[in-house]
């Protein structure tokens, strides 16, 4: 076997996503210069408001900002400076936390929406599938009509109305679980049991919305996918051999796999969107949160850079769906096929 | 032929349910406002009352009627979603078929835009630019979410139109001397047709899922109400940690009701014309 296929594989798709990456960070930098308003003008006037009449502080914040837009330099070189401060991880002052770094400012919320996105796009994405190709193997009984009917609806559900609806019951009308942020307030967050089970205990309904909801997608998209393949010829070859129906399912299952691979590389962006709006339902202290907070009060330098860097973890995620493609796919990693 | 084509749908069950959802909401938004003549903006001293004989659905913390803003709400929503579905039909299959019709470099540079875009997540670029807007229309609204949705369709129309291009039927419609445009109006369009209307009403999902999410997190249409500023409002009120549900249910489940219905109609279409799912 040889890895030099795969590897031209993903050299051309990190290229291109690289390409990808230049483009949305040129959008993120043009912009808030071709929008009429100049929001320059409107951040230096929101900053008078946040910075609380210290006219020696707002005078010296309208510096920073002078300088980090360079504003009197041409458009290339402000191009330039912006892509390699970014580069380096600068990306700004923040407006309405001058005068602290926008990158000090977000590194912090970041491993908050990981560790609710991400085990909850797995989870959504292997119990979905099970359920999909479930019904499609007991195709035209209840269950698949069940499964078919209920994923149909759930699908629907945005993730923040199903937490709103999970807030109002297992919070405010049971008392079950605590109806707000990722840990109970007063408490410091740290490595100790107590914490973790405070934390665990938020965790469920945000968790749990993102879950059941994203669920239903999965689950559509698989069982179309698993019926498809047991109609191919292939499936309907082995039939005839004499194949048992197991071991055709499980060809056609792990086949139909590929396609919803390449799929969470595709939804990812929409997962992510969902669950930043999540998380400003449950004031729940990640990215969302931050980048809602930044949108009230026109923080601009805040909202572009969590978009550099949410557009750029997109990206990394894709990369490493690819890999995961590749290593997966018989004909990506041995080369027959492009 | 269009009956021809319409007339299986309606034997199917399930397309008559999600159908008749979806023509009970469009009814709702259209009539509603029209029968019910609360003014769902006026502010009264009721305020957060539960639902009783005076106002169906409850008020909310300005004394407005809920029921008075679902119905304007339905109303909005429905309308971005169909402006967003028509601006991505049209950027979707003009990008899709010229790429496709004109294949060479037409193809590589509009098909590479086409990948730069569906890979970039729509969201967060609506995001980003409705949060340079200082004010927002509905239009606008529709406008930026349905700038970034029309990828996939795009390639699915390519793909398909570029299959349907070197099949047989084509070729002897070119040789039997068919002009350009009868060509494309009796071999090509049909291929593509009931496609490309599934994927509009996924775009009216698209455009009214996006103005929710868009709405919530701050970045709604500026005047008006839609089912999203009203959800908006709840949040930022705090009606859900103070159980006001008469508030935030109803236009969650006029969104969930309405695309629903949608994506019913939409797999049952692909039911009924694709042969592999048609149910034997």
């Amino acid at each position: 076997m040889t890895f030099k296929p795969m590897l031209k594989f993903l050299l051309r798709r990190f290229v291109f996503l690289l390409v990808t990456y230049i483009v949305a960070t040129t959008i993120v930098f043009i912009l808030p210069r071709i929008i009429p308003g100049n929001p320059l003008a409107q951040m230096l006037s929101n900053l008078s408001r946040v910075a609380q009449a210290n006219p020696e502080a707002i005078r010296a914040a309208e510096k920073t900002l002078m300088e980090e837009f360079g504003v009197d330099k041409p458009i290339l070189v402000q191009y330039g400076q912006f892509i390699l401060k970014a580069l380096k991880g600068d990306l700004g002052t923040s407006i309405s936390y001058y005068p602290r770094k926008v990158i000090d400012l977000i590194v912090p919320v970041i491993p908050w929406t990981l560790v609710l996105l991400l085990p909850a796009t797995l989870v959504a994405w292997i119990l979905g599938n099970t359920l999909g190709a479930m019904a499609a193997y007991r195709r035209n009984t209840w269950i698949d009509k069940g499964v078919l009917t209920a994923a149909l609806i759930v699908s629907q559900i945005p993730y923040y109305w199903l937490g709103m609806i999970f807030i109002f019951l297992f919070g405010v009308k049971l008392g079950w679980l605590p109806v707000q942020g990722a840990y109970s307030q007063g408490t410091i967050p740290s490595f100790s049991w107590e914490f973790f089970v405070d934390a665990l205990k938020h965790y469920i309904m945000p968790f749990a919305s993102i879950v059941l909801s994203a669920m239903g997608g999965w689950a559509i998209g698989m069982r179309v996918m698993v019926i498809n393949e047991l109609g191919s010829d292939y499936a309907l070859f082995s039939e005839y051999l004499g194949m048992k129906d197991k071991r055709i399912f499980k060809y056609a299952f792990r086949n139909s796999l590929l396609p919803q691979i390449t799929g969470l590389a595709l939804n990812l962006g929409t997962v992510l969107g969902g669950s930043l709006i999540t998380e400003i339902v449950f004031n729940y202290p990640g990215t969302g949160y931050l980048l809602f907070k930044a949108l009230t009060t026109l923080d601009y330098p805040m909202i572009q850079g969590i978009f550099v860097i949410l557009i750029a973890s997109v990206y990394l995620a894709n990369f490493l769906v690819d890999f995961l493609y590749a290593w997966i796919d018989p004909r990506i990693r041995l080369g027959q096929e492009e | 032929m269009f009956s021809l084509m319409i007339r299986p749908l309606f034997k199917n069950k399930k397309f008559i349910i999600g159908i008749s959802i979806f023509i009970f909401f469009l009814l709702l938004g259209i009539l509603g406002p029209v029968f019910y003549k609360v003014d769902p903006t006026e502010m009264t001293w009721d305020y957060e009352q539960p639902p009783s004989s005076e106002h169906p659905l409850g008020t909310d913390t300005y004394g407005r009627d809920v029921l008075a803003q679902l119905f304007h709400g339905i109303r909005s929503s429905l309308y971005i979603g169909f402006l967003a579905a028509i601006i991505s039909s049209i950027i979707g299959t003009i990008v899709g078929s010229f790429s496709a019709v004109k294949k060479g470099i037409t193809d590589d540079i509009l098909m590479a835009i086409t990948n730069i875009v569906l890979t970039t997540p729509s969201m967060l670029i609506a995001i980003l630019i409705a949060s340079y807007l200082k004010v927002r229309s509905m239009e606008a609204v529709a406008v930026i979410l349905g700038l970034f949705q029309w990828p996939w369709y795009a390639r699915a129309i390519r793909a398909q139109l570029m299959s349907v291009t070197s099949r047989e039927y084509v070729y002897l419609s070119i040789m039997a001397g068919y002009s350009d445009t009868k060509l494309v109006i009796e071999d090509l369009l049909p291929t593509i047709a009931t496609y490309a209307f599934m994927s509009f009403v996924l775009f009216i999902n698209g455009g009214i899922m996006g103005e929710a999410g868009l709405s919530l997190i701050g970045l709604g249409p500026t005047q008006g109400i839609s089912l999203g500023l009203m959800l908006q409002w709840a949040v930022l009120l705090e009606a859900v940690r103070r159980g006001l549900w008469w508030w935030f249910v109803p236009p969650g489940i006029a969104i969930v009701a309405i695309t629903a219905s949608l994506m019913i109609i939409s797999t049952t279409m692909d039911e009924v014309f694709n042969p592999k799912l048609r149910e034997e």
